[in-house]
C-alpha cells in the first residue's frame, strides 16, 4: 500500500474496503442512527469532517511525536486523546461559528468520540505507512465510504418501516439483515483494484 | 459484593444480545470460535482492570473531566493487554489484528464504567465486569461457531461434517456475520415473546 | 481558575501515571515480542531450505538491488551447511493477494530446486486464501524446478505447475508470482543474469 496511486487508494477507501460493509467499522452509530436517511446524512457529514481532521493530526502525532522518540506503545492512548479533544473543539468551534450546523451535527459530535472507524482510521493510515497527501485522500475517502453505506441503509430502512417483517425480526436483527444483503453487494467489489 | 452484579452481564442484560453494545468487533472478529473466545477474553480482562481502576478513582476526579479520565484508563489497558498477547500469543494477537487496539473505543467499556464502576464500590465493580466480559465472551464464542460450523464446517476447529460438505463460505465472509447475528437476535427474540405469552 | 486548575491536574496524574505503567509493560515484553518474531523468521527459513545449518543476511549493496529490480522480493538470505559453504537462498516476497500483501518465503537450493514455500502474515480471505497456510497447499511447491516458472493450473498439479485453491485463484497467482520472482532473482544471485 505503500505506493499506492491516489485513485487506487480512493477506490478502495469508499466501496472495495468499505469502513461499515467489509471492514466493520463504526458499525454502532451505522445501526443507531439510520432509521432516517436525513440524520444519516448529518452523521455521514460530522464523520467526514472530524475523520478527516484526526487523521491529519493523529498522522503528525506519530510522525512527530511518537516515532521519534520510540514512544510506538503510546500509540492507542496517544491517538484517543488526540480524537477526544478533536471532537470536543469542532463542537466548541461549530457553536461559536455557526448555529445552524452546529445543531444539525451537534448531537452527533459526542458519539464520534466512541465511533471506531475513527480511530480505527488512524491507526489503518498507520499500519499502510501512508504518506501525508495518501493520509489526506485516504482519510476523506473512507469517510465518504461511511456516508455512503450509512444513507444507503438508512434509504432501505425508511422503506422497511412499511413493510410487513415477521415479529421476531423487528427492530434489530431485519437491519442487520439489510446490511448483510448490502455488505454482499459490496462484496462484488472485491479484487477491482 | 452481589453476587447479581456478575450474573447480570450473563443473559439478562447481555451486552450483544440485550444492549447491542460493542457491535465492531462482535462481528468483525467471529469468523471462528478461536477468535471469538480470544477477542471476548481480551475484552474481558480489559473491562475487569478498566472497571476495578475507575471504581478506585473514581472519588478523585472531577466530575467535568471524568470521560477523558476513563478513556485514558481504558486505552492503557487496552495497550498493556495487546503488548501482552503480542508476547504470549503471536498468532492470535495476528488474527485479531487491528481489533485488539479498537477495545478502546467498544462501547461497552465506557458505557460499564460510565453506568456502574463510576459509581459502585471495587468488589462489585470487577463482578460486574467479569459478568458482562463473560456474557460478550460467551456471545462472540457462539457467533463464531455457527459462522465456523456453517463456512467451514468445523467448530474450534475440529471439524465436525467431514470434507464432503460443501460450505457455506459466505458465512465466513463479511456478510455472513450481519446475516448470522440478525438471525440469532431474532431466535433470541422469538424465544423471549414465547415466555412473555 | 481553580475549577480549570484541579480536573487539569487530575488529568495530568492520570495521563502520567498511565504512561510510566505503559512504559514498564513494553520494557518487560519488548523482547519477548522480538524473540518471538526472531523465532518465528528462523523457523519459516528452516523449514523451506532444510539443508542449511544456519543463515546469513545478504550484503547491503547486493540487498538492495534485488529489492530495486525483482520486486516483489524483500528479502534474501544465504543458506550455508556446517562447513561454510553456500546450499541455497531463501526468499522473502510480498505480492499482493486478494486482501492484501502476502508474504512468500521461498528456499531455492543450489541445483536449482525449490525446496520449500511458507506462507507467512496475509490478510486472505478465511476458508479461501486463508487456506494458504495449510500443507495440502505449500508443499506442492517443494521439488519443482526453478528453471523456468512455476505456473497456476485450475484443474491438476502437472509438470511445474500447482494447482490452485479452489475458489481462490487470485490468492494462489499471487504467491506464484512471488515464487517466480524470488526464481528470478535467484538467477541472477547464481549466474549474474536472468535465466528465463
Amino acid at each position: 500500500m505503500e505506493n499506492a496511486s491516489i485513485f487506487v487508494i480512493m477506490v478502495s477507501a469508499v466501496l472495495v474496503n468499505n469502513f461499515v460493509l467489509s471492514r466493520f467499522l463504526g458499525i454502532c452509530p451505522f445501526l443507531g442512527v439510520s432509521k432516517q436517511v436525513e440524520t444519516a446524512f448529518g452523521m455521514g457529514m460530522a464523520v467526514t469532517f472530524v475523520m478527516t481532521l484526526s487523521g491529519i493530526m493523529t498522522y503528525l502525532v506519530d510522525k512527530l511525536l511518537l516515532s521519534n522518540y520510540g514512544l510506538e506503545h503510546l500509540q492507542t492512548a496517544a491517538f484517543i486523546l488526540v480524537i477526544a479533544s478533536l471532537v470536543q473543539f469542532v463542537e466548541i468551534v461549530l457553536q461559536k461559528m455557526s448555529p445552524t450546523l452546529h445543531q444539525a451535527l451537534g448531537v452527533f459530535l459526542p458519539l464520534i468520540t466512541t465511533n471506531c472507524a475513527v480511530l480505527g482510521l488512524s491507526l489503518l493510515n498507520i499500519q499502510y505507512k501512508f504518506n501525508l497527501v495518501q493520509t489526506i485522500v485516504h482519510s476523506f475517502f473512507a469517510a465518504i465510504g461511511f456516508s455512503l453505506a450509512i444513507v444507503l441503509f438508512a434509504g432501505i430502512r425508511e422503506k422497511l418501516q412499511t413493510s410487513d417483517v415477521p415479529k421476531p425480526f423487528l427492530g434489530f436483527p431485519i437491519a442487520l439483515i439489510t446490511a448483510g444483503l448490502m455488505s454482499i453487494a459490496f462484496l462484488g467489489f472485491t479484487g477491482l483494484v | 459484593m452481589k453476587i447479581k452484579n456478575f450474573t447480570n452481564g450473563l443473559v439478562k442484560e447481555n451486552p450483544t444480545f440485550v444492549q447491542l453494545l460493542g457491535m465492531c468487533p462482535t462481528l468483525a472478529v467471529t469468523t471462528s470460535s478461536v477468535n471469538g473466545i480470544g477477542m471476548g477474553l481480551a475484552t474481558t480482562a480489559v473491562l475487569v482492570c478498566s472497571n476495578m481502576a475507575i471504581s478506585l478513582i473514581r472519588k478523585v476526579i472531577p466530575s467535568n473531566v471524568r470521560i477523558p479520565a476513563y478513556v485514558i484508563v481504558i486505552a492503557s489497558f487496552v495497550t498493556a493487554v495487546g503488548m501482552l498477547m503480542e508476547a504470549f500469543s503471536p498468532d492470535l494477537y495476528d488474527a485479531l489484528g487491528l481489533f485488539i487496539p479498537l477495545i478502546v473505543v467498544n462501547c461497552i467499556i465506557l458505557a460499564r464504567a460510565e453506568a456502574f464502576a463510576s459509581k459502585n464500590n471495587i468488589g462489585d465493580s470487577m463482578l460486574d465486569g467479569l459478568g458482562m466480559g463473560l456474557g460478550f465472551t460467551m456471545s462472540l464464542t457462539i457467533l463464531g461457531s455457527v459462522r465456523e460450523f456453517l463456512g467451514n464446517g468445523s467448530v474450534f476447529g475440529i471439524s465436525l461434517l467431514g470434507s464432503s460438505y460443501q460450505p457455506a463460505l459466505i458465512m465466513i465472509l463479511p456478510p455472513g456475520a450481519f446475516l448470522a447475528l440478525g438471525v440469532l437476535l431474532a431466535l433470541y427474540n422469538s424465544r423471549k415473546m414465547k415466555k412473555a405469552n | 481558575m481553580k475549577e480549570i486548575l484541579k480536573p487539569g491536574a487530575v488529568l495530568l496524574i492520570i495521563c502520567v501515571i498511565a504512561a510510566f505503567a505503559l512504559g514498564m509493560v513494553n520494557e518487560l515484553t519488548a523482547d519477548r515480542i522480538a524473540d518471538q518474531r526472531a523465532a518465528k523468521n528462523e523457523v519459516a527459513k528452516q523449514a523451506v531450505l532444510p539443508t542449511a545449518a544456519s543463515f546469513t543476511d545478504l550484503g547491503e549493496d547486493a540487498l538492495a538491488t534485488v529489492v530495486a529490480d525483482y520486486a516483489p522480493v524483500t528479502g534474501v538470505y544465504i543458506g550455508v551447511d556446517a562447513s561454510g559453504a553456500t546450499v541455497g537462498y531463501v526468499f522473502k516476497s510480498t505480492p499482493s493477494g486478494f486482501g492484501g500483501p502476502v508474504e512468500v518465503i521461498t528456499g531455492i537450493d543450489m541445483e536449482g530446486n525449490i525446496t520449500g514455500l511458507r506462507i507467512g502474515s496475509h490478510s486472505e480471505t478465511p476458508g479461501l486464501g486463508a487456506k494458504s497456510v495449510e500443507p495440502a497447499f505449500y508443499e506442492q511447491f517443494a521439488g519443482k524446478s526453478a528453471d523456468t516458472y512455476v505456473g497456476v493450473s485450475k484443474t491438476s498439479a502437472e509438470g511445474n505447475d500447482i494447482q490452485a485453491i479452489t475458489g481462490a485463484t487470485i490468492s494462489s497467482s499471487a504467491i506464484v508470482s512471488g515464487v517466480n520472482a524470488s526464481i528470478d532473482a535467484y538467477h541472477m544471485l547464481v549466474e549474474g543474469g536472468n535465466g528465463n
